[in-house]
């Protein structure tokens, strides 16, 4: 069980070779075919999630949730995804045409790519990048780009106002994010997640890491636009925030690709902080779905419960009190680890 | 030097957070307001006209819906004025009843306050349990007047129907659970730092402003101002009831919250009086089937609703039709705050100082 | 301590979390509806007096009938009665001002049609014919007050039957049960099946009171199963 999936891709390899394509080649066909998957299951997980946290929001307001179509509601998403298919694609006459309508296929294309270097088990990571970690924020930060342009291309004074309140906040939150995520690095010595992973072996980072784990779930909430921080949308305030003017598919691409960045940032925090595949008598792959899902189930516990914080406390929030903590983080780490190296551990 | 300019948004009258068609032109300057502008008359519906083409007792069920999220509050006030203006005795039963479904009303209307107040910040969950709540009581208000939202319960003279038998044990085991839901909104949504953070010192409304601007009500009382109609010039039997008017000092959003808590917990005092003291029996005086009331009568007649201060001011030419209605509709004049105390505030803050304001269109645009 | 609200509203959102759903599932579940619940307004012309009370107590001007005049009578009858009721505000007022209990509040509550004209109630009195009021004057009174409701009076001569069978069965009832089986043996054990297992017992009367041809087929049947399952007891 453990090495189905390498397995599988192993053998998948020398077939193609056997039958004679040159070695290359048969890599970059197992490659394709594994970006291949990767969207499939995640654009099938976005339903599940949907699903999941409709339920969760039902179970908390004391509601049943989606409960009509299929066993316990679960083709409800199914149809929800059909409707959002046949809808009339909406572009305001006013809008900024191009930048209108790339903004959300940039919007997922940055959201799949994160796929990239997550470790899905052992071995399984698309590619096994030595800066994974870097390459993972980078990104993230991308998908700011993406809302501005969302905002600006609308046309639309609330979306402009989401817009720009979704650089600002992001842009300052990146800050503590990174931050707290060099503690793990500096105990692990490496940025590729996979070492990351193997250097869990004996204790599991949020044990050695419990202020910059909360750090980094905070910074990952207010990366990811969710509640309490969803402060682009902010259905209450600005309607739909940067999302308004969005109709049928494309305003699905968004949505699609926030869900995405959940589940990545949910398996970035179990990769990091939970010792990723590492766990008994399961496979791996099984284990770093259950940490994910977990994770995921906490996020959305939050967002169902807390109000929205207001913008100018979200930026003195960030700058103010995770910036300095997870800096302070640092600093123990280091000297922490040259403590017990001095010690000779 | 940035230039910079500021620009106009129109929030509402179809936005999430206006609580029905309230439109608030907002001047900005980024985030910050520079001046908002009240646009109200989205849900105008000429109450005022139609009660002049209908009799005394027809008008019931409109008074109603002006307030429709404490329908006996205004009803209350419109047959208490006609009964002043027709000088007509109510039975001491048919008050009590009154008494018990108006602060039933005045709980749930706070509750929806509650509620809105946390699903404007964005905790949905707290107005999903707020409205939970509020079920119990329009549960009883179809059991005594067999509608939930808007009633229309009393009549001239009394109430069209006793209480059932039902009703008692509903209202006991309402009020004796009544802290329990409290505590719980203090948990979930009071007791939360980001909530408290979005609402303290936030539409700070002074005292003298609030007078100057004829604000009433629990907005009045949150600026520190003790002033309660059912204290300070009682109607009906209020004055056999003891209860405390709760006040705040700061005349923030988070006063006006508080107040409006720690009012559910007076209302209930007041019904458990209430409902020990009631006699048994008439609930309707003996009122003339067409009621024409002396010409030239003229009587305003003020009631504490839960919004602030409801009148009625009614004219009578003899006929069986009223010459004049007015209401002074609370929602209406203490929206007119909004601008004041929005000033200088975020685009969240608005939405909060709207929520706190608690306005019920329906009845500030008539 | 900063988050300790926090935490404390989790914990309340998790106990709700884990508690049973309140919801009623409308279109199945029922809700329940008190007595006093004013669903839509029904009107039942045999009561009306045609005294005008209603519509002048209405003050959305729902309500309103048509009248003719009875011949060599000062009083009048109703020809229709009709309910707007998308004007209506379920206030209750016509209700009370009704000296005959003719208006009146039912609890279907789901009123909602795709055309505005639907919703429109009219009641029209059924025909009226002429009868011998005595003393050879004549009189007009509606059909169906000669024709009394057949179907609803042979069900309920039905269910009576039903009921009456049932409780024979239950004592008993060789006699009865002797006519749908050929021998005396037969029905006696007919009736003791029948008095041991309520199922067919019910079965067996309902039968007996609608389809007496069937009711012959099904006894024989019950008593050949019975002798066999007896014959099958003794063999062991
Ligand atoms: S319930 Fe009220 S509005 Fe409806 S028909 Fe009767 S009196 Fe008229
Ligand atoms: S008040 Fe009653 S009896 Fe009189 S006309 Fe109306 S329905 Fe008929």
């Amino acid at each position: 069980m453990e090495h189905l999936f390498t397995n599988i891709a192993q053998i998948l390899t020398s077939w193609m070779v056997s039958l004679g394509l040159p070695p290359i080649w048969a890599d970059l066909i197992l490659l394709i075919g594994q970006w291949t998957i990767i969207v499939v299951i995640v654009t099938l997980n976005v339903i599940v999630l949907v699903w999941l946290e409709r339920k969760i929001s039902g179970f908390i307001q004391e509601r049943l949730g989606p409960n009509r179509l299929g066993p316990f509601g679960a083709f409800q998403t199914i149809a929800d995804a059909m409707k959002l298919l046949t809808k009339e694609d909406i572009i305001p006459s006013q809008a900024d045409r191009w930048i209108f309508m790339t903004a959300p296929m940039l919007f997922i294309v940055i959201a799949v790519m994160l796929y990239a270097v997550l470790p899905l088990g052992q071995g399984m990571e698309v590619v096994d990048l030595n800066v994974g970690l870097f390459y993972f924020i980078s990104l993230g930060s991308l998908s700011t780009i993406c809302l501005l342009m969302a905002g600006w291309g609308s046309n639309n004074k609330w979306s402009l106002l989401g817009a720009m309140r979704s650089v600002a906040q992001m842009i300052s939150y990146e800050i503590p994010l990174a931050f707290s995520l060099l503690g793990v690095v500096m105990l692990a010595g490496s940025l590729n997640l996979s070492e990351i992973v193997t250097a869990q072996n004996r204790y599991w980072f949020i044990l050695l890491q419990p202020v910059a784990f909360l750090t980094y779930f905070i910074a990952a909430t207010a990366e990811l636009n969710r509640g309490p921080f969803d402060m682009p949308e902010a259905e209450q305030e600005l309607t739909a925030g940067a999302y308004t003017e969005y109709t049928g598919m494309r305003w699905a691409l968004f949505f699609l690709a926030e869900y995405t960045n959940l589940v990545a940032v949910s398996a970035l925090a179990a990769t990091l902080f939970f010792g990723g595949g590492q766990g008994p008598w399961l496979p791996s792959w099984l284990w770093i779905i259950i940490k994910t899902y977990l994770i995921m189930l906490v996020f959305m516990w939050m967002k169902w419960t807390f109000p929205r914080i207001r913008m100018d406390h979200l930026m003195s929030f960030s700058w103010k009190v995770l910036i300095p903590v997870s800096l302070a983080n640092i600093l123990i780490t280091g000297l922490g680890i040259e403590f017990f190296r001095g010690m000779g551990w | 030097m940035i230039e910079t300019e500021t620009y106009t948004i129109n929030i509402g009258p179809q936005h999430p957070s206006t609580h029905g068609g309230l439109h608030v032109e907002a001047i900005m300057d980024g985030e910050e307001v520079k001046d908002a502008i009240v646009h109200v008359g989205y849900v105008h519906r000429s109450v005022e006209k139609i009660a002049e083409s209908r009799t005394y007792a027809q008008f019931v069920p409109y008074a109603s819906r002006l307030d429709y999220l404490a329908s006996h509050l205004p009803t209350l006030g419109y047959v208490q004025a006609v009964e002043k203006l027709a000088g007509i005795i109510v039975p001491e039963r048919a008050e009590y009843i009154r008494v018990i479904v108006s602060e039933l009303s005045r709980i749930a209307s706070h509750m929806i306050f509650v509620g809105s107040l946390a699903i404007d910040l964005g905790a949905t969950t707290g107005m999903v349990y707020c409205f939970r709540d509020r079920e119990r009581i329009m549960d009883m208000f179809e059991m005594s007047s067999g509608q939930r939202m808007i009633a229309s319960y009393m009549r001239l003279g009394g109430i069209s129907a006793d209480l059932p038998e039902s009703f008692y044990p509903a209202v006991e085991s309402f009020i004796n659970d009544l802290p329990g839901m409290i505590a719980e909104y203090h948990g979930l949504i009071s007791g939360n730092e980001i909530l408290q953070e979005r609402c303290k010192d936030v539409g700070i409304l002074s005292a003298q402003d609030a007078v100057a601007y004829g604000v009433t009500g629990p907005n009045l009382r949150a600026s520190g101002v003790d002033y309660d109609l059912r204290r300070d010039d009682p109607y009906g039997i209020y004055p056999r009831f003891e209860f405390r008017v709760p006040t705040g000092q700061n005349g923030d959003s988070w006063d006006r919250f508080m107040v409006r808590i720690e009012e559910m917990e007076q209302s209930g005092r007041i019904i458990k009086q209430a409902l020990r003291d009631m006699p048994s029996g008439e609930i309707q005086a003996k009122v003339p089937r067409i009621l024409k009331p002396e010409k030239g009568r003229e009587v305003y007649h003020r009631v504490e609703s839960s919004k602030g201060e409801l009148g009625f001011h009614l004219v009578s030419d003899g006929s069986d039709k009223p010459y004049r209605v007015h209401v002074r509709a609370p929602s209406f004049i203490n929206l007119m705050v909004l601008p004041l105390i929005c000033r200088g505030g975020k685009l969240q803050d608005v939405i909060t100082n709207i929520a706190t304001l608690d306005p019920v269109l329906g009845e500030s645009d008539r | 301590m900063i988050g300790k609200g926090l935490l404390k509203g989790l914990g309340i959102t998790l106990k709700h979390g884990v508690e049973k759903p309140k919801t009623i599932q409308y279109p199945e579940q029922r809700p329940y509806l008190q007595e006093r619940f004013r669903g839509c307004l029904e009107f039942d012309y045999k009561n009306c007096i045609v005294c005008g009370m209603c519509t002048k107590a209405c003050p959305n001007n729902v309500l309103s009938f048509e009248t003719a005049p009875i011949e060599g009578s000062k009083k009048k009858r109703l020809v229709s009665y009709t309910i707007d009721l998308q004007y209506c505000m379920f206030c209750n007022l016509c209700v009370e001002a009704c000296p005959t209990n003719t208006l009146f509040f039912v609890h279907d509550f789901e009123l909602s049609t795709y055309r505005r004209d639907e919703i429109k109630k009219v009641y029209i009195p059924p025909a009226l014919t002429q009868v011998d009021a005595g003393g050879g004057q004549a009189e007009l009174i509606p059909q169906d007050a000669l024709e009394p409701d057949r179907e609803a009076e042979a069900e309920a001569k039905r269910l009576k039957q039903l009921q009456a069978m049932k409780t024979a069965l239950s004592k008993g009832g060789q006699k009865v049960l002797a006519k749908y089986v050929d021998t005396e043996e037969d029905a006696a054990v007919l009736a003791n099946l029948l008095q041991a297992d309520e199922k067919k017992r019910d079965k067996m009367a309902a039968l007996i009171v609608d389809d007496k041809e069937k009711a012959r087929k099904v006894a024989q049947a019950f008593v050949a199963k019975e002798r066999k399952t007896q014959a099958g007891g003794e063999e062991k």
